[in-house]
């Protein structure tokens, strides 16, 4: 689902590499944790998973496309199959919980009865179907991360990637999206997750690849946050 | 663009016309401004054309007949004046009717010069060339026809009144120029700023996997419409301001400001009023948020 060959990446000519030959491959269905400190470089790869920027060298290819080959007008097309997840949640405050959801469905042309039928779902799924109508400036950060989530998910798509998804979260909020996450993986969704939160990925145990100063220190099965330092 | 895409466009553009209605007043607000000094411009500048070319088509050449010349040669200087290419009117006055003119401008002054005997006009023609401009070098190519005694045109009159005219033509064009790169800054700049207030929605809409046209159609639209509206306004306003101007012409017996008909100068200001204003506002919309759109 998402194959890294020798990937480089700077973002200045002279500076100094933010992703230093980075190989890994992601299989359909897999929960990944992406952690390492600030800089490291997770974010950048998840920016190149969805095509906002390309590798200076190597190969990386999502779904089988090679990405850096990909053609500006495809790129829509990738990202309606990767949910995206950010820290900061990315939300359109002065609008519902419901609109914030049937935009992401709004924007690829669904209907409006499609739209009626897949908001209620990801909303119960969610745990937010008494929230429908509620702006969300007027909910909590974990609500508010909660509608981010079911944004990502209301157009099935094939893989979720979460940057930092409780950054800015309580521990108890944080438990309650890592526990949504894992249904969606259940359901045959891939699922990539940046994160710091170390007791989270211990208790986890899914796959962890360890990312410093750029480079893949730790790719395991079943790792954990110490074990990965 | 499928239908349902189309429908959300329209109704996005509208919401957020109203949603952010204080940025639609101020870009609606510069349009205005900006249009309704060019409209007005223009509407002066129509109205000075169309009193110049009435001045221009009144200018004439005056040539002389040599009287001593024989018969022969007037019909021949008759013949060539009629088939003159750039003569667009060949009038002969005889100089009995130059007397009863003269007559008629100055009284009794010129009494006892009616006869025949003691007439000292002459024969003339009263000449009109298709281009006014011509005139100058039209009467230098009449002075060597046969049976012809003197040309006259004006010379010095003319020649100022065509100076005076290209003057106000170009003066006018350079002003007309200035006040609308002057419009496409200003429009392009609020538009600019009001996506600006919407760059977060944009990098939403692309990472959920919005096209760029999608992303844009709602924006050209708002710029359409906002240009559309800044367009009418001043469409609105100038009707009103040249319908009294009409009407205080007329009651002052300015007559001699032959102003063009409302109609006329309504019809051409909406010609390049509403698709100037429209324009600008789709152009300024749609440049203004490529940078937004690189995500």
């Amino acid at each position: 689902m998402v194959e890294a060959k020798g990937i480089y990446h700077r973002y200045d000519k002279k500076g100094c590499d933010v992703l230093h030959n980075i190989n890994f491959v992601i299989n359909r269905g897999e929960f990944v944790f992406i952690v390492g400190p600030s800089g490291a470089g997770k974010s950048t790869l998840f920016k190149m998973i969805i095509r906002e920027i390309v590798p200076t060298k190597g190969i990386l290819r999502v779904f089988g496309h090679d990405l850096a080959a990909m053609r500006r007008g495809r790129i829509p097309y990738l990202r309606r199959n990767i949910g995206m997840v950010f820290q900061d949640f990315r939300l359109l405050e002065e609008h519902t919980t419901f609109d914030n959801i049937a935009f992401a469905l709004r924007v690829i042309g669904a209907t409006g009865r499609e739209i009626r039928r897949r908001v209620p779902y990801v909303l119960e799924l969610v745990g937010l179907t008494d929230k429908a109508t509620a702006r969300v400036c007027d909910l909590s950060g974990g609500e508010q991360q909660r509608i981010g989530l079911a944004r990502a998910i209301v157009n099935r798509p094939a893989m979720i990637i979460a940057d930092e998804p409780t950054g800015n979260l309580d521990p108890d909020n944080s438990y309650e999206i890592m526990n949504i996450l894992r249904t969606i993986n259940m359901r045959g969704t891939t699922v990539l997750v940046a994160t710091h939160n170390r007791e989270i990925v211990d208790r986890l145990k899914k796959r962890v690849i360890h990312l410093d100063r750029g480079r893949l220190t730790v790719d395991e099965a079943k790792g954990v946050y110490s074990s990965a330092l | 663009m499928p239908f349902n895409s189309f429908l959300y466009a329209c109704g996005e553009a509208l919401r957020n016309l109203y949603r952010n209605k204080w940025m639609t007043i101020a870009s609606v607000g510069v349009v205005v401004v900006t249009l309704l000094m060019l409209g007005g411009f223009m509407m002066i500048n129509f109205n000075l054309n169309h009193i110049t070319e009435d001045i221009k088509k009144q200018v004439e050449i005056v040539l002389y007949i040599d009287e001593e010349a024989a018969a022969k040669k007037h019909d021949e200087l008759n013949g060539k004046l009629m088939a003159h290419s750039s003569l667009a009117e060949v009038r002969f006055v005889p100089r009995s009717e130059a007397m009863e003119r003269l007559k008629e401008q100055l009284g009794d002054i010129v009494d006892g010069y009616e006869g025949a005997e003691d007439n000292p006009l002459r024969d003339s023609y009263e000449l009109r060339t298709h281009r006014p401009e011509a005139v100058g070098k039209v009467a230098k190519e009449l002075k060597n026809y046969p049976a012809v005694a003197e040309v006259h045109y004006g010379e010095s009159t003319v020649e100022k009144l065509f100076t005076a005219t290209r003057a106000i033509q170009v003066v006018g064009l350079i002003l007309m120029f200035g006040l609308a790169v002057t419009a496409i800054f200003l429009i392009a700049h609020t538009i600019r700023l009001t996506v600006f207030v919407r760059r977060r929605e944009i990098m939403i809409m692309k990472y959920v996997g919005a096209t760029n046209w999608f992303i844009r159609w709602p924006f050209v639209l708002e710029g359409m419409l906002i240009g559309a509206l800044g367009a009418a306004l001043p469409l609105a306003a100038l009707y009103f301001i040249y319908q009294a101007s009409l009407e205080w012409v007329a009651s002052n017996n300015l007559m001699f400001l032959t102003l063009l008909p409302l109609p006329f100068v309504m019809t051409e200001l909406v010609k390049y009023l509403v698709p100037l204003g429209t324009g600008l506002g789709i152009l300024g919309s749609a440049f203004s948020m490529d940078r937004f759109l690189r995500v």
